[in-house]
C-alpha cells in the first residue's frame, strides 16, 4: 500500500513544532525511524518544516542576554560542576538532564542528525541519551559499573561515567517504580560520608535514563540509590538501598 | 548560500577544532536572537537564561550535532534553542501559570524591537522577510502556529483553547507550515 504523504507530512509539519502528543507522535516516531529516512519526499518535507522552524526562532525580537551569561558559560565549560547537594538543585538538574538528552539524539545519529534531532518524544530522548552513553563508553577512560542490587531483585541499573566530558549516565530497564508517596533518591558517597543528591524521577515504563551534565566522579568512591518519603531531605539513607556500587575502578 | 551562512559555516567550523573566538563570535552573533526566543517561550529570565547557557554549553561540547548539509547554522541553532525552551516550559509545568509576561514578549509582527543587539545585517533582513511571511497566513493558522511554536502548545491543548476539533488544528498547522515552507524558500532564492 502506497503511503499517504498528506498524512505524513501533517505529521511532520506537528512533529517540527513538538506539537504531537498520545498516538500521533508514536506514529511519527514510527515514520520516521522506518519510512521517512528511504523516502525523498518525505526527508525533503521534514528538511523544509524543520528549516522553517529554525526560521521562526527569528521572529521573536531579539534581547541581550545577561552580560554575565558568556562568563557564566565558560566558567562551566573550564571547571567542573560543583556537587548538587541540595533536592531542589537536583530537581532542576533533572530538568535540564532531560533537556539535554532530547537533543543527544543530534549526537548520535551522525546522517540522520538534523532530520532527527527534534523529535520530543520520551522513547526518543531515552534512546538519544542511551546513544550518547555508547558513544562515551568508547572514549578511553570510560567506567561503566553495574549498581547492585540490595534488595529482592528489582531490575538493573547501570552508572556510566567518561572524564573527558564529565557526564555521568544512569540507566536501567525493568526498574519498579517506588512504592506509593516514595521516590528515589541518588547518594553519592566519600569516605564513607554520603551526600544526597535530590530524588530521581520515577521510572516509566521500567525505564530510567539519566545524564549528569557537567559532572566529575573523581572526587566519589560511592553511589546509592534509595527510597525515601517523597519531598523528604534526608540527611542520610533509611534502610530502604536499592542499588549501590562502588565507584573505585577495581585494581 | 548567503554569506554570512557561509560565515557561519566558517565559525563551526573552526569552533569545531576548539577554537574560542569562533565560540564568541556565534555567540555575539546568535545570543541576542536565542534569547529573545527562549524569552518568549518560557516567559521567564532565569528560564531564558538557563536555555541559552545550555544551548551554547551543548553546541560547545557537541559541535558535531550540527550537520551543515541539512541547512544554515542559525536554523540548526534555533531550533536547537526553541527545543530545550519548549522542553524547559512543559518540564516546569508553567504554561497555565504564566500570567505575567516580560513586556518584550508578546509577538510583535511588523515592529522591529532591540534591533541593535542582532548585529548581522542578514539576521535582521531575514527576520523581516520571515515575519512578513508570517503575516502572509490567514489568522487562524498563523495563531495556530504563534500557539504551538511560541507558546509550547500541543495541537491536543491548541484544540482545548480555541475550543476547535484537533483535525482542524492539525490542517491549519499544515496548511500554514507549507505556505511559510514556499515563501521562505522562494525569499532565499533571491
Amino acid at each position: 500500500m502506497s503511503p499517504d504523504h498528506d498524512r505524513i507530512e501533517e505529521l511532520l509539519a506537528g512533529y517540527v513544532l513538538l506539537g504531537l502528543t498520545g498516538e500521533d507522535a508514536e506514529e511519527a516516531d514510527r515514520l520516521l525511524s522506518v519510512h521517512v529516512p528511504s523516502c525523498a519526499i518525505c526527508r525533503e518535507s521534514l528538511s523544509g518544516f524543520q528549516t522553517v522552524a529554525g526560521e521562526l526562532g527569528l521572529v521573536t525580537a531579539p534581547v541581550a542576554p545577561p552580560d554575565l551569561l558568556l562568563p557564566r558559560i565558560w566558567r562551566e565549560l573550564e571547571q567542573p560542576a560543583e556537587f548538587k547537594h541540595a533536592a531542589g538543585r537536583w530537581r532542576r538538574g533533572v530538568s535540564f538532564v532531560a533537556v539535554a538528552a532530547s537533543v543527544a539524539a543530534l549526537v548520535g545519529l551522525a546522517g540522520l542528525t538534523f532530520s532527527l534531532g527534534n523529535r520530543v518524544s520520551k522513547a526518543e530522548a531515552q534512546r538519544g541519551t542511551l546513544l550518547e552513553a555508547v558513544s562515551a563508553m568508547r572514549q578511553s577512560g570510560t567506567n561503566p559499573i553495574p549498581l547492585q542490587s540490595q534488595g529482592p531483585p528489582s531490575g538493573g541499573l547501570a552508572e556510566i561515567s567518561a572524564p573527558s566530558i564529565r557526564h555521568m549516565y544512569i540507566f536501567g530497564q525493568d526498574v519498579a517504580p517506588p512504592a506509593p508517596g516514595h521516590a528515589y533518591q541518588l547518594w553519592l558517597g566519600s569516605n564513607g560520608r554520603l551526600a544526597a543528591v535530590g530524588e530521581m524521577f520515577a521510572p516509566e515504563d521500567g525505564m530510567v535514563v539519566l545524564e549528569i551534565t557537567s559532572f566529575d566522579p573523581s572526587p566519589y568512591d560511592t553511589i546509592l540509590i534509595s527510597e525515601e518519603v517523597a519531598g523528604s531531605t534526608p540527611s542520610a539513607p533509611s534502610s530502604s538501598v536499592r542499588w549501590s556500587a562502588s565507584l573505585v575502578p577495581a585494581a | 548560500m548567503h554569506e554570512d551562512d557561509h560565515l557561519d559555516l566558517e565559525l563551526h567550523r573552526k569552533l569545531s577544532e576548539g577554537n574560542r573566538g569562533a565560540f564568541e563570535e556565534l555567540y555575539r552573533r546568535y545570543s541576542g536572537a536565542a534569547y529573545g526566543l527562549a524569552l518568549r517561550v518560557t516567559g521567564q529570565d532565569s528560564l531564558a537564561q538557563e536555555v541559552v547557557h545550555d544551548a551554547f554549553l551543548a553546541l560547545w561540547r557537541a559541535p558535531e550535532a550540527y550537520d551543515p548539509a541539512r541547512g544554515p547554522f542559525r536554523t540548526f541553532f534555533l531550533s536547537l534553542v526553541h527545543h530545550r525552551a519548549v522542553d524547559t516550559v512543559r518540564r516546569e509545568e508553567r504554561l497555565r501559570k504564566r500570567t505575567e509576561r516580560v513586556a518584550n514578549l508578546e509577538p510583535r509582527l511588523g515592529e522591529d524591537v532591540a534591533e541593535e543587539v542582532v548585529d548581522g545585517a542578514y539576521l535582521a533582513v531575514r527576520r523581516k522577510e520571515v515575519l512578513e511571511a508570517l503575516e502572509t497566513l490567514p489568522p487562524d493558522q498563523r495563531r495556530a502556529i504563534e500557539m504551538a511554536y511560541f507558546d509550547g502548545y500541543t495541537q491536543a491543548r491548541i484544540a482545548e483553547k480555541l475550543g476547535i476539533p484537533v483535525g482542524t488544528v492539525k490542517t491549519r498547522t499544515l496548511a500554514a507550515m507549507r505556505k511559510l515552507r514556499r515563501v521562505l524558500d522562494r525569499e532565499d532564492r533571491r
